[in-house]
C-alpha cells in the first residue's frame, strides 16, 4: 500500500466509512505510528471546522419577485405540457394519414410518367405497362406540427433502374 | 399552489444558499435555484417523504448545480486538467496560502473564512466537499453525483481538505486543534 493509498484510509476511518473490522485494525495501527496519528489528529480538525460551516446567505433579490419568477415557469411549463399532449382533432387526425399518403400517391404518379421516357435505358414504355415500387424503394419522413397545423413530408426514392429489372418487368 | 408558494417562502434562502456554495456565482446560484423549484413542483408526485422536503430540495439542485459545472467544464478550454498537462500536478506548483491569524474570531466570522477558502478551491475540489460536509452525501453517492469513481472522490476530498487546512492553517492551530 502506497502513501497515497494509506492517507485515503486514514480519510475514511474520520469519515466512518470503513468496515467495523477494518477501522478496528488502522485505529490500532495510528497507535504505533506518529505520522498517522497527527494526519488523524488533522483530518479530524478539518472536520470539526467544517461541520456547519456552510455560510448562510440570503436570496439576492425579493420574495415575491422570485416566487413569481418560479410560477411564471411552472405556468409556461405547464402550457407546454398540455400542448404537446393535447389530442388532435379528427380533421386533424385525418390529415395528418391523408397528407402522406396524398404525397406518397404523387410520387408514384411521377415516377410513372418519368419510366415512360427514360432516354439513356433506350427502353419506351407504353401506357398499358405498370411499374411497380415496392415501399423499400421508398424512404418517407414526415414531420407533424400540431401548433401550426402543418405537416410537411419528405419523399426519397432512389431505383436502380438496371436494364435487366426493367426486362423483368416488362415481362 | 398557495402551499408550493409557502414552501418556497420558507426554503428560498437555503436552496440558494447551497446552489451559490456549489457554483460561487450569484446570477447562476438565483437561476439554478428558480429552476430547482420548477423541477420540485413537477416532481411533487415523487416526493414520498423518504428524505425531509429541504433535503430533497437539496438533491434537485445539487444536481441542476452539477449538470451546469460539466456544461461549463465542456465549454472551456483552459481547464485544469490540460494545465496539469502542461505543468504538473497542481500539488506541486500550489503556492501555500495562509489566513492572517484572527483574535477572537467568531462563529459568523469563522463561517466568512471557511467560505472564502472554499472560494480558493476549483469547482471540482469544491463540489466534493461541498458535498460531503454540508450536503453530507456519502462518497458512492458522490461518485454517482459527479459520475466518478469513488476513489476518485475520495482522493479529491483528501486533497481539497489538505487546501483548506492549508488556508485556514492559522484558524486551526489558534484553536489548538493542529501543533
Amino acid at each position: 500500500m502506497n502513501e497515497n493509498e494509506i492517507q485515503l484510509k486514514i480519510q475514511s476511518l474520520v469519515d466512518g466509512e470503513l468496515t467495523g473490522r477494518e477501522a478496528k485494525e488502522w485505529r490500532s495501527r495510528l497507535e504505533t505510528d506518529a505520522g498517522l496519528k497527527e494526519l488523524h489528529a488533522r483530518l479530524t480538525a478539518m472536520r470539526g471546522l467544517m461541520t456547519g460551516a456552510e455560510l448562510p446567505r440570503t436570496l439576492p433579490e425579493s420574495g415575491d419577485f422570485h416566487w413569481s419568477q418560479i410560477s411564471k415557469a411552472i405556468e409556461r411549463e405547464e402550457r407546454q405540457a398540455k400542448r404537446l399532449a393535447r389530442p388532435a382533432s379528427g380533421a386533424k387526425r385525418l390529415l395528418r394519414w391523408m397528407v402522406p399518403m396524398a404525397g406518397a400517391a404523387c410520387l408514384l404518379l411521377l415516377l410513372t410518367l418519368q419510366q415512360t421516357t427514360q432516354p439513356e435505358l433506350g427502353i419506351s414504355l407504353g401506357s398499358d405497362h405498370e411499374l411497380e415500387l415496392s415501399i423499400d424503394d421508398l424512404d418517407v419522413m414526415t414531420f407533424n406540427t400540431g401548433d401550426d397545423a402543418m405537416s410537411v413530408v419528405w419523399l426519397d426514392y432512389s431505383i436502380d433502374l438496371q436494364q435487366d429489372e426493367v426486362d423483368l418487368w416488362l415481362d | 399552489m398557495q402551499a408550493f408558494e409557502e414552501l418556497v417562502s420558507r426554503h428560498r434562502d437555503r436552496i440558494y444558499m447551497r446552489a451559490y456554495s456549489i457554483m460561487r456565482n450569484e446570477t447562476l446560484a438565483v437561476d439554478l435555484s428558480q429552476n430547482a423549484w420548477v423541477k420540485a413542483w413537477q416532481r411533487l408526485e415523487q416526493f414520498h417523504g423518504e428524505a425531509s422536503f429541504p433535503t430533497w430540495l437539496g438533491r434537485i439542485v445539487t444536481n441542476l448545480c452539477l449538470d451546469e459545472l460539466r456544461r461549463q467544464k465542456r465549454a472551456r478550454t483552459d481547464s485544469i486538467e490540460a494545465m496539469e498537462e502542461t505543468t504538473g500536478p497542481v500539488e506541486n506548483r500550489m503556492e501555500m496560502e495562509t489566513v492572517d491569524p484572527f483574535e477572537g474570531l467568531g462563529r459568523e466570522e469563522l463561517r466568512e473564512r471557511i467560505d472564502a477558502a472554499l472560494a480558493k478551491l476549483s469547482d471540482k475540489h469544491r463540489t466534493v466537499i461541498v458535498l460531503y460536509e454540508f450536503e453530507q452525501l456519502e462518497y458512492r453517492e458522490i461518485a454517482e453525483k459527479m459520475g466518478t469513481s469513488v476513489g476518485t472522490v475520495m482522493s479529491r476530498l483528501f486533497y481539497a481538505r489538505k487546501r483548506m487546512a492549508s488556508l485556514l492553517k492559522e484558524i486551526l492551530k489558534r484553536d489548538g486543534l493542529i501543533e
